[in-house]
């Protein structure tokens, strides 16, 4: 029985499932300062431009959930699902590898209306998290996600053209407020198009393909999705962003999530590189490696072993005689 | 047995690089009728409406020019029209990566990644894109900087030092000789972190950045797939998204406050940038490049200041000076003359999707596990005398090089 909790036959990810407590440290050193330069408006628009983030737990769950002790779990001493306990892949992040609790984004009653067929596709997405989620192989993020992954991204607002450039796996997107037409092939990230309702920017995306996730938790569409997005700005450094999702071959209805986005408005505030395809090359090639550094390689499996080497008088009731 | 090895790595590869066949059939389609194309638009204005130079568009060169001159066209910075008829007429004419040689060999199976796999557009105006040094080749490196290149090109070539392409005195094999007994080298680290091409595939690491998906970012020259940028402005900030190599964009968030660079402990594939208008051109300071880039020998050390000018209503002159004393005697500067694209021509350039269809990086690791095992067993030949990688035909035969 302990060596089925210490051995597990799923690939890790514990770098992918760090990230989001990574960022929210980072959020709290924000110093106030908003920068002086920007015009409020543009052509008699508000001005979204700067860098943005959304601050919430949608990108673990769009939906309501209550906190849990990691992303990938498994059967503890009970047998009930409320007393399951980290499995082997994120065990050794202790607490930083839980998944943080959320009322949710999802308006209206917080279902989101799957059809019969698309709800099992739905769980098995969870229940395979680690080997679906495009997010972990650093794939593109598509929209909505991109939008509230824990990383910021930068709007640059011109007259005809509004670019959104995310950290996340260098991805970007144009909004075309001049209406050119869609592009001949799917996208991950969709093809945008613009235009003003009053002060609010509606953006009509289409052009999906059907392999990015909404979330870690398995919420999926596919090639048939369709988003109306409306930005609209509620304070100068908060967007409320609102997206109505519809794809009749996933859902039974439009449906809808909503949520602030805050402007990142430390004066120092950049957008780095989180260039990910490089951090997740052992993810994805590791078993192909002529002398693997996991040293558990079956095939394609990779079994973990957790092995954790505590340094002399850091076990844990050692510390407070440090 | 050894046949299907390389085939099926070299299939991989090929499924992997279709979107750059998308991409340059645009270059093309583009490249022949720029005039069409921006006609139909209307003329753009050269400032924002809020006052600064207008530098927005898709913007690409449309033409090839050899980073340095050739000999052949030493003391002369321009072709003569008729200079240029000639080279085109005779650069269409050629076979490039079409050209087969002997049915059967790995040599040529690596020619099923064949000349559609590479831009190739009109002459263009200069002989070279480096205008200084004048002579338009780079400067001399640094005894230092001759010292890393002769070592890594010294184990490069221990690598190969077995193969047909040091027996058969192939290009890739130029300064080596061929020794039938496989290196003791071939398990060493290389001198410094890898950046290129090579005839091991223990790990990722040992394929070329383009390879793993981390093309290189600046400078951006467009090499053999050629490549786009779309400048989008803000009052105050400019976004820059490139379209490079086979669905390796990346993108430029142009810092315009006039604060200092990013500590020097942050280091970045694509540096740092800092921007300024000096009347209607945009100098960009960038620093801060990771180890892990390499320009022509240049990596963490590696300065550039560019400059972009909106010279007409579907021109802009980019000069680019490149600078680091740990490898060039002296800083050098490279001009390229960018035209405006067609928006809906061009619908398909925000999607850096490389990794997803890099089919190619794994293959070639899973090849080269199968042939060690195949070896280990007694049913196929050494490892080492194994070259899938490196030896291509067809590239050396451009008169513009």
């Amino acid at each position: 029985m302990r060596g089925r909790f210490l051995r597990s036959t799923i690939m890790v990810a514990i770098a992918a499932a760090a990230v989001g407590a990574v960022i929210s440290m980072s959020m709290t050193q924000t110093s106030g300062q908003a920068q002086s330069t920007r015009p409020a408006r543009i052509e008699g628009k508000p001005n979204f431009s700067g860098i943005w983030q959304a601050n919430n737990e949608a990108n673990w769950d769009l939906q309501a959930h209550a906190a849990r002790p990691a992303a990938v779990t498994q059967q503890g001493v009970y047998p009930y699902d409320y007393a399951r306990v980290p499995a082997a892949p994120v065990l050794a992040l202790g607490a930083a590898g839980a998944v943080p609790g959320s009322l949710g984004v999802v308006q209206g009653d917080g279902q989101i209306p799957y059809k019969p067929d698309a709800l099992l596709i739905k769980q098995q997405n969870a229940e395979h998290w680690i080997d679906r989620d495009p997010e972990l192989k650093c794939y593109l993020p598509g929209i909505p996600r991109a939008m509230y992954l824990p990383y910021p991204f930068q709007i640059t607002q011109s007259t005809n053209k509004i670019h959104i450039a995310y950290e996340f796996s260098n991805t970007a997107r144009t909004i075309h407020l001049d209406k050119v037409a869609g592009p001949p092939d799917d996208t991950w990230m969709g093809h945008s198009v613009g235009r003003w309702d009053g002060d609010t920017l509606v953006v009509d995306v289409t052009n999906f393909n059907d392999r990015s996730w909404f979330d870690r938790a398995g919420n999926f569409h596919s090639d048939a999705l369709h988003l109306v997005e409306r930005f609209t700005l509620r304070s100068p450094d908060i967007i409320w962003y609102e997206v109505t999702i519809e794809d009749p071959k996933v859902f039974t209805r439009p449906w809808s999530i909503a949520m602030p986005l805050y402007r990142r408005v430390e004066p120092n505030m950049q957008l780095l590189e989180f260039r990910c395809n490089e951090f997740a090359e052992e993810f994805m090639y590791g078993h192909l490696r002529k002398q693997p550094l996991v040293k558990h390689w079956e095939g394609d499996t990779m079994t973990i072993d957790v092995t954790r080497k505590v340094p002399p008088g850091d076990l844990f009731y050692q510390w407070y005689g440090k | 047995m050894r046949d299907r090895f390389s085939g099926s790595m070299l299939t991989v590869t090929i499924v992997a690089a279709v979107s750059a066949v998308i991409s340059m059939s645009i270059t093309q389609t583009s490249a022949q009728a720029p005039a069409a194309s921006s006609g139909a638009a209307p003329a753009p204005a050269l400032k924002t409406p809020w006052g600064e130079p207008d530098l927005q568009g898709i913007w690409t060169d449309e033409t090839d020019t050899p980073l340095q001159r050739s000999p052949k066209f030493a003391n002369q910075e321009f072709f003569a029209e008729a200079q240029r008829a000639e080279l085109d007429k005779e650069r269409s004419a050629l076979l490039r990566r079409d050209r087969r040689v002997e049915r059967g060999t790995e040599l040529d199976v690596a020619g099923a990644y064949n000349a559609l796999f590479m831009t190739q557009k009109r002459t263009g105006a200069r002989t070279s894109m480096i205008v200084d040094p004048p002579n338009g080749r780079m400067p001399p490196l640094t005894p230092q900087a001759q010292k890393l290149a002769a070592a890594d090109r010294e184990f490069r070539l221990a690598l190969l030092q077995a193969t047909e392409t040091c027996k058969n005195k192939s290009v890739a094999c130029s300064g080596g000789k061929y020794d039938p007994t496989p290196s003791p080298r071939r398990a060493d680290l290389p001198p410094r972190y890898n950046t290129a091409r090579m005839n091991r595939h223990d790990g990722p690491e040992d394929g070329s950045l383009p390879d793993r998906c981390l093309t290189m970012g600046l400078p951006e020259f467009g090499a053999a797939t050629g490549s786009f940028r779309r400048i989008v402005q803000t009052p105050g900030g400019i976004s820059i998204f490139y379209d490079v190599g086979q669905g390796q964009g990346w993108q430029r968030n142009i810092v315009m406050d006039g604060r200092p660079h990013l500590p020097a402990n942050i280091r970045q594939w694509y540096g740092d940038s800092r921007g300024h208008w000096e009347d209607n051109t945009l100098v960009i300071d960038v620093t801060n490049f990771s180890p892990k880039t390499d320009f022509q020998g240049s990596r963490e050390n590696l300065h550039l200041v560019e400059r972009w000018t909106r010279t007409g209503p579907t021109s802009l002159e980019y000069v680019v000076t490149i600078e680091d004393p740990t490898v060039w005697t002296q800083p050098w500067i490279v001009k390229q003359e960018f035209t405006r694209q067609s928006d809906q021509e061009n619908r398909l350039y925000y999607e850096p999707r490389c990794l997803e269809g890099n089919y190619g990086l794994p293959g070639l690791m899973r090849g080269a596990r199968a042939e060690e095992l195949a070896f280990a067993e007694g049913r196929g030949p050494h490892p080492a005398t194994k070259d899938n990688a490196t030896d291509f035909v067809g590239v050396e035969d451009d008169p513009l090089q």
